[in-house]
């Protein structure tokens, strides 16, 4: 690691051209928000944990790729491997969040992953907001598809 | 969102013309198949897999107008976002020979 004196720009501007670079800072945030936005509506629409959690994954290697390995693991400011490790840690919260809104609905006397919909009415700026249940088991999914892929994708990349 | 475009097919000269784009979208793709099989040389083979997958983003929105699907326009979406992640992979690996370093 160079001196911060010395450093051109940005010292993860190494081989990539200045095209690559401002593509990836446009397009990964339109990656993240269109992948939470089927992970919103998958309970009734095609999307879902699982394609959202993919959509979050290719954004995450977007960066991987262009800036390098180092600098996801610079920018939070922590070791490759405690990253790895809350990858890991992600991977499995995502798997007991989706065992946990399975067994909910047991504790509350129905089948295993019985699911409902409540309609909120009266809100402000809203006036009706639906919540469907199925969105934790959703959720889980996701945490579980991104730990488990980033996971993989910073094992590899650190090979 | 969904019940709302259900209703909305396109009809007369809208339509034609959705149904000849589509066709030649087709076309295309075939033809760059073509190009994928044969292609002499890696980067011959990659920018055509990378027309293939311009080709099916326009083949679902297309197909979104005709038949007034909206959530067509949402698979086109995803398939460009990884068809680009693709192609600038694949390159990587050709240029330099590690896609993460």
């Amino acid at each position: 690691m160079s001196s911060p004196e010395d450093r051109p720009r940005s010292p993860y501007d190494r081989r990539t051209t200045v095209i690559a670079r401002t593509v990836t800072r446009l397009v990964v945030p339109i990656t993240l928000m269109t992948a939470v936005a089927l992970l919103l509506q998958g309970h009734n629409l095609p999307g879902g944990g699982f394609i959202g959690g993919v959509l979050t994954v290719a954004a995450f290697v977007l960066v991987y790729v262009i800036f390098g390995v180092e600098y996801l693991v610079d920018t939070v400011n922590a070791s490759g491997d405690r990253l790895v490790g809350a990858y890991r840690a992600l991977f499995a919260f995502g798997l007991a969040v989706a065992l946990v809104s399975g067994l909910v609905p047991m504790v509350l006397g129905g089948e295993f992953l019985t699911q409902a919909v409540f309609f909120i009415h009266d809100l402000p700026l809203y006036s009706e907001l639906e919540v469907a249940t199925a969105l934790a088991f959703d959720l889980g999914v996701y945490l579980t598809v991104v730990g488990a892929l980033l996971v993989i994708i910073a094992e590899v990349g650190y090979e | 969102m969904a019940e709302a475009a259900a209703a909305v097919t396109a009809t007369g000269i809208v339509a034609l013309l959705t149904s000849g784009a589509l066709v030649l979208s087709a076309l295309l793709t075939l033809f760059v198949g073509y190009r994928v099989i044969r292609g002499p040389t890696t980067p011959d083979r990659v920018v055509a897999l990378d027309t293939v997958a311009t080709n099916i983003v326009a083949i679902a929105v297309l197909y979104a107008v005709l038949t007034g699907q909206g959530f067509f326009v949402d698979v086109s979406l995803v398939l460009a976002i990884i068809g680009f992640l693709t192609t600038i992979a694949v390159a990587r690996y050709v240029t330099d020979g590690d896609i993460i370093e």
